[in-house]
């Protein structure tokens, strides 16, 4: 089963970089969504690994249902094709800081991660919905409540930016 | 046979299971196809189809044959690849939504705990298809049918979800084959009795989450010629044709499963109710689609936003609040 899980792993690893890899590299904006439809897909896949159906199963309706089609709205409505005014040919400088954006964080885990490995784990055991229920509501209410602190300002945010720009009209 | 022997049964299972559902889905297409232009021609006063076989029952057969005979076309300047991937992100994850799917007693393919989860959730894919087969075609009636698809079901997905909680609060599940066991196999022990307007809202929701008359404004053909499947020929239209019948099929289980007490039924319980109430339901699909007219789009929307959004609302916390109190 171990091997199994292993190769499991690595698949998904790969759904997810590619569709990273086509998010980011392809200049029609529709395409780069697709790509990134995929890397939720990969990640949700990730999360059935992990036992946890439930956040998988969220983790498509919420963004590739909702998310990822409201992203689709707004292309489409602006009509923002590969040739707008942020087209501009890459220069070698721009492929640099990219690279060294990119691997910062990469080899910065990666070191954590030789330098403690983690112990061998048992396959995870699911956890019942009324628990993660319970658990979210009474032991990490206030993580829970903070975080949608964090989309009430995202919100409020979004409302502003719309309001000045009207404003300027 | 010690080859065979490590396979594990689970994924025996699985594999027979899915090549049930393709040759159930498969055979149900063919009698829907079958069935609705019969409805349209007798509501119409008119035979329908009647050359091909008795009655025209071969009909959907040579229908079939004809989609599958024909060239496929790409238009100039379309996105090739998202293009052709639309219609194959129509069909595949709804043979995934009947792997949940309560048929009978034992008769699921696979036992979900999250089964209404994982249906709410990969029933989402077909508005992405919907809207890549719209904006890869370069075709200003495909765009328009794309728009009218994104408000459309974003705006419906939300009533139909307060109405689906409703019942997995009152049931405290989200496993389709324990809300049918919760319900009783008289029609007065089934869910629609305790939660009508859920019910309502659940019924309204799926019409315009399948894009059926009088909901269709994606594809309304008097305006947008074909909307967003306008640039498909043979199969490509095909697929999406498979899909919205195999989409109906799965909104119709899991409103039987929900409200109508799914496999149970007076006397003996077991698949044969399923069916029943499945093809009551497909019944009623095809009978609205044939006597009302499309509604205008803002009518649409504000049917939405203006009554079942409040109206589901208001049934979820009144169903919590009783639970509660009860």
């Amino acid at each position: 089963m171990e091997i199994l899980a292993k190769i499991a792993f690595a698949l998904h690893a790969l759904i997810i970089l590619g569709g990273a890899l086509v998010a980011v590299s392809s200049k029609s904006l529709v395409r780069a969504l697709v790509g990134l439809v995929v890397t939720f897909f990969g990640v949700a896949g990730m999360y059935l690994l992990l036992a946890t159906p439930f956040l998988a199963f969220m983790q498509i309706l919420i963004y590739v249902g909702a998310v990822c089609v409201l992203v689709f709205f707004s292309v489409m409505l602006t009509r923002a094709d590969g040739e707008g005014e942020e087209a501009r040919p890459v220069t070698i400088r721009h492929r640099f800081n990219a690279l060294l954006a990119g691997l910062v964080p990469a080899v910065g885990l990666a070191l954590v991660l030789i330098r403690h490995p983690g112990a061998a784990r048992d396959l995870p055991v699911e956890v019942g919905l009324p628990a993660l229920g319970t658990g979210l509501l009474e032991q990490y209410s206030l993580s829970f409540e903070l975080i949608s602190l964090i989309l009430l300002v995202a919100m409020s945010g979004a409302v502003v930016l719309t309001w000045e720009r009207k404003e300027k009209q | 046979m010690t080859f065979l022997a490590a396979i594990p049964s689970e994924l025996i299972h699985i594999v027979i299971g899915m090549v049930a559902i393709m040759a159930f889905v498969g055979i149900h297409v063919l009698v829907l196809v079958y069935a609705e232009r019969k409805g349209a021609g007798h509501i119409q006063r008119r035979p329908g189809p009647f050359e091909v076989g008795p009655h025209g029952i071969l009909q959907p057969l040579a229908d079939a044959g004809k989609l599958i005979g024909k060239q496929l076309f790409t238009p100039t300047n379309a996105d090739p690849i998202l293009f052709w991937m639309a219609p194959v992100l129509a069909v595949f994850p709804v043979l995934l939504l009947f792997v949940p799917m309560p048929f009978g007693p034992v008769v699921t393919v696979q036992e979900v705990n999250l089964g209404l989860l994982l249906i709410l959730a990969f029933a989402g894919i077909g508005v992405l298809s919907t809207m890549l087969a719209g904006w890869a075609s370069n075709n200003k009636f495909g765009l328009l049918g794309a728009a009218r698809t994104v408000s459309q079901s974003v705006a419906y997905e939300i009533p139909l979800l307060l109405a689906v909680l409703c019942i997995a609060f009152q049931k405290g599940s989200l496993n389709l084959s324990t809300i049918v066991e919760g319900q009783g196999s008289w029609p007065w022990q089934w869910n629609i009795v305790t939660q009508p307007l859920a019910f309502l809202i659940f019924l309204v929701c799926a019409f315009a989450e399948t894009n059926r008359a009088p909901f269709d404004l994606p594809e309304a053909e008097s305006e947008l010629t074909a909307g967003f499947h306008t640039e498909y020929s043979g199969m490509g239209f095909g697929m999406f044709f498979m899909a919205e019948y195999a989409n109906m099929v799965v909104v119709s289980g899991v409103c039987t499963a929900l409200f109508l007490g799914g496999w149970k039924g007076p006397g003996i319980d077991g698949v044969w109710w399923f069916m029943i109430k499945v093809y009551a339901l497909l019944a009623l699909f095809i009978w609205v689609r044939w006597t009302y007219p499309r509604v205008r789009f803002d009518q649409l929307l504000n049917i939405n936003w203006k009554w079942l959004i409040p109206l589901a609302t208001l049934n979820l916390l009144g169903t919590v609040f009783l639970m509660k109190v009860f």
